[in-house]
């Protein structure tokens, strides 16, 4: 019995130092597969800072001297429109678009002021020539800031000018006052409706008074805009796009990675006749598959450990979680990984047609692990695609413990985990079809 | 430079009845009956395509047989056991292990997943001297020749030391004196008490083994000894005479009509023929004799041994008239 299982342990052992191996045969490959994720997260936070586009804005006012003119000062207080330039011809404007001369022409509406006057609101156009929905996304966001920035100064106007006209209206108030207290003394003693009368009125009228008083003491951008906002992360830290990416990319590395190296190990074997001697030989599809595992979980993690070891300390990536709920995270995602690649190795014909697998599969990921797109505004049916990649999993259990600090969530791991040994007896089912067929 | 402790045991190491293979609709192995006595170097030899490798993998239970019995070792391939498959060593045609890998690591990774212990160093250091690659041993397997890769192909099937050795074209590719040493090492190897089941399209080296399997389409044409293959293929032995002097047609026909003489005398000059006989060594004599009667001085009389390349395409010739 102990024979046997060290026999086992032998046979499995022959396909771990064969694989770790070939792979240290490799040390090319290995600086590319350490220093390349690293150097592609660094060029990452170098290229994208925490800013939002400015957008070169051209406003087209028929008369720019007048109020039209006016309208494109509103804009000092929104930081993504810049550069603006004042244009009275709109086909030229529309040209400079369509050069690329300038992100947005804002037509500024025709005697604006008249338009309201008339009891209808006066309409903005502005023009883009984007094409990806998220900057239209953005545009329209741009746009509608840029409009409620202008009604807001607009109305601040307004008020002002009624905080003045008030003003007058208070003078007029106390005169008023002071006559109704004269009137008042001048009532005969006796005409108490008289009295009553006067006073109420003399009442009214200091309110009135009192109210006014309020309206001109207070600032006009309170009035117009009683309420403004803050968005405060629970973590009270803002992120920068790099350590919000970081985790996603380490998982979509160390996925594919894994999942590449897997999915060339059998379909080689095979197709260079190796595995006819397996048959013969007394190893199993079982120490086959959990030699293979073994080595590639192996490297993987020492692959992991040094990329983390990099992002942690070379780019100061956050980690609020501990490290032992990381390493359960990683754990998990590589074995799991490594299943889909065996998968691909073992319904591979060629080499070329796992690669191709391999890269449907990183594409996949890239569209629905959540990587940069939110799975909540997934399509629910889509949604089990993607839940059946293991990017998925692993992006939500890092985010989780690297940024926010918490434990990795339990269903996220039996889930990721029930994948992964779901995979592991497929593989083996299939493999021993092969080997013993 | 002994690798083996193998036990002396009697009786057949391959035991088939009717062995038979289709595929879809074609017969890769027909109804082949043959034994492999313990022991011997059997090889198994045909043009390429005619069922050798098929063989092989149906007597090592890659494949099931179609229909037909086998046992190798005694028991039936398709069943063997992990034991079972300890004792049998395969060599594949192709080189089927690591380029990136260096000799030593290639053979270490067979012992491994024959479950060889892992004090094996020594035997490794040994297979390597017996295939002479010692001095290799750290060389990859890519940068080998391909005599290399063949010798390291062998070692890696002898690191369990198994009883029953089924090698698949193992000179296949290799220059004349590489394959002459490959010989030298089957031969050795047998010495050591393995039993070797060798597949081979090269009909001459059918000299080097015990007993040799000719196959043909599918079909096992026989099973015989180099020898017997010469007598199935001429009907006999051949003596080649030379005489000083002419000789006639009436010495041919006195010659002809010895009982012992199998049909015409083959005339390839003046003074020289060729006669085939039941028995060489018992004709001689009786041939010198008639000679001397016919008043011929023979200069020169031997026994002929025709090439295997001509042995073989004479039987097939044979089997094609017969099919015919």
């Amino acid at each position: 019995m102990l024979r046997r299982f060290f026999k086992f342990l032998i046979r499995i052992s022959s396909f771990m130092s064969k694989e770790l191996t070939e792979i240290i045969r490799q040390p090319k490959l290995i600086l590319t597969l350490v220093f390349g994720p690293f150097l592609i997260m660094f060029l990452f936070g170098l290229g994208y800072p925490n800013q939002n586009r400015t957008l070169r804005t051209t406003f087209v006012a028929e008369d720019p001297s007048s109020i039209q003119g006016d309208m494109k000062l509103f804009t000092d207080s929104i930081p993504a429109i810049a550069d603006q330039d004042i244009e009275n011809n709109k086909e030229l404007a529309l040209a400079k678009l369509a050069l690329n001369q300038t992100d947005l022409v804002i037509l500024i509406p025709k005697d604006p002021f008249g338009t309201v006057q008339n009891n209808q609101q006066a309409k903005f156009i502005i023009y883009h020539n984007e094409v990806d929905p998220f900057q239209i996304g953005y545009i329209n966001s741009v746009a509608r800031i840029y409009t409620d920035e202008v009604n807001r100064r607009i109305l601040q106007t307004i008020t002002e000018q009624g905080q003045q006209g008030a003003g007058a209206v208070q003078g007029n108030l106390e005169n008023a006052i002071t006559k109704t207290r004269a009137l008042k003394q001048a009532i005969p003693p006796g005409d108490t409706n008289a009295a009553t009368q006067v006073n109420e009125l003399e009442k009214d009228l200091a309110t009135v008074h009192e109210q006014l008083t309020t309206f001109r003491g207070m600032g006009s951008d309170v009035l117009v805009s009683p309420f403004t906002v803050d968005t405060v992360p629970l973590s009270n830290i803002e992120f920068t796009p790099t350590d919000f990416f970081a985790p996603a990319v380490i998982v979509l590395l160390l996925q594919h990675l894994s999942i590449t190296f897997a999915s060339l190990s059998i379909v080689r074997e095979h197709r260079s006749g190796i595995i006819e001697l397996f048959r013969v030989a007394p190893i199993t599809a079982f120490e086959t598959l959990v030699g293979k595992f073994l080595s590639y979980l192996l490297f993987e993690i020492l692959l992991a450990g040094v990329i983390t070891f990099l992002a942690i300390w070379l780019l100061k990536i956050p980690m609020f979680g501990s490290w032992i709920n990381y390493a359960i995270a990683v754990v998990i995602l590589l074995f799991t990984s490594l299943g889909v690649g065996f998968l691909i190795s073992l319904i591979s014909e060629t080499d070329t047609q796992a690669v191709q697998y391999s890269m449907l599969l990183l594409l996949a990921s890239i569209f629905f692990s959540g990587f940069f797109l939110d799975l909540r505004l997934m399509w629910q049916p889509i949604k089990v695609l993607a839940w059946s990649l293991p990017a998925t999993y692993g992006i939500r259990m890092l985010q989780d413990v690297m940024l926010r600090g918490a434990s990795v969530p339990p269903l996220m791991v039996e889930g990721l985990a029930l994948i992964g040994i779901g995979l592991f007896l497929v593989n083996w089912f299939i493999l021993r079809r092969k080997m013993e067929a | 430079m002994n690798l083996t402790k193998t036990k002396s045991q009697s009786g057949d190491v391959v035991d088939a009845q009717e062995l038979t293979k289709v595929f879809g609709e074609e017969v890769a192995v027909n109804a082949l009956t043959m034994k492999v006595p313990r022991g011997t170097i059997f090889g198994f030899i045909g043009p390429s395509g005619c069922g050798k490798t098929t063989t092989v993998r149906l007597l090592t239970g890659i494949y099931k047989p179609t229909s037909g019995q086998v046992t190798v070792l005694g028991k039936q391939p398709i069943h063997f056991s992990k034991s079972d498959q300890e004792k049998i060593g395969y060599l594949i045609q192709s080189f089927v292990l690591y380029p990136e890998l260096t000799v030593w690591e290639n053979l270490n990774f067979a012992a491994s997943f024959y479950g060889v212990s892992l004090f094996r160093h020594g035997r490794l250091n040994k297979l390597l001297e017996f295939v002479e690659l010692r001095e290799d041993k750290r060389k990859l397997a890519r940068a080998l020749s391909g005599g290399m890769k063949r010798r390291l192909s062998l070692a890696a099937t002898l690191v369990h030391n198994p009883e029953l050795l089924f090698l698949d074209e193992p000179t296949a590719g290799i220059d004349p004196l590489l394959r002459r040493k490959f010989w030298d090492y089957f031969k050795e190897l047998q010495k050591q008490g393995h039993s070797l089941f060798i597949t081979t399209q090269y009909v001459g080296e059918a000299a080097y083994c015990d007993l040799v399997g000719v196959m043909y389409e599918g079909k096992l044409l026989m099973v015989e000894s180099p020898e017997g293959l010469r007598r199935k293929a001429y009907g006999g032995d051949i003596i080649g005479i030379r005489t000083t002097e002419l000789i006639r047609y009436e010495n041919r026909k006195k010659l002809e009509s010895l009982p012992f003489v199998r049909g015409k005398v083959k005339v390839i000059g003046d003074q020289e023929i060729e006669i085939t006989v039941d028995e060489a060594n018992t004709a001689m004599p009786a041939l010198m004799e008639v000679a001397k009667a016919e008043r011929l001085n023979v200069e020169k009389i031997e026994q002929i041994s025709p090439p295997f390349d001509d042995v073989f395409v004479r039987l097939i010739e044979k089997e094609a008239a017969n099919v015919a």
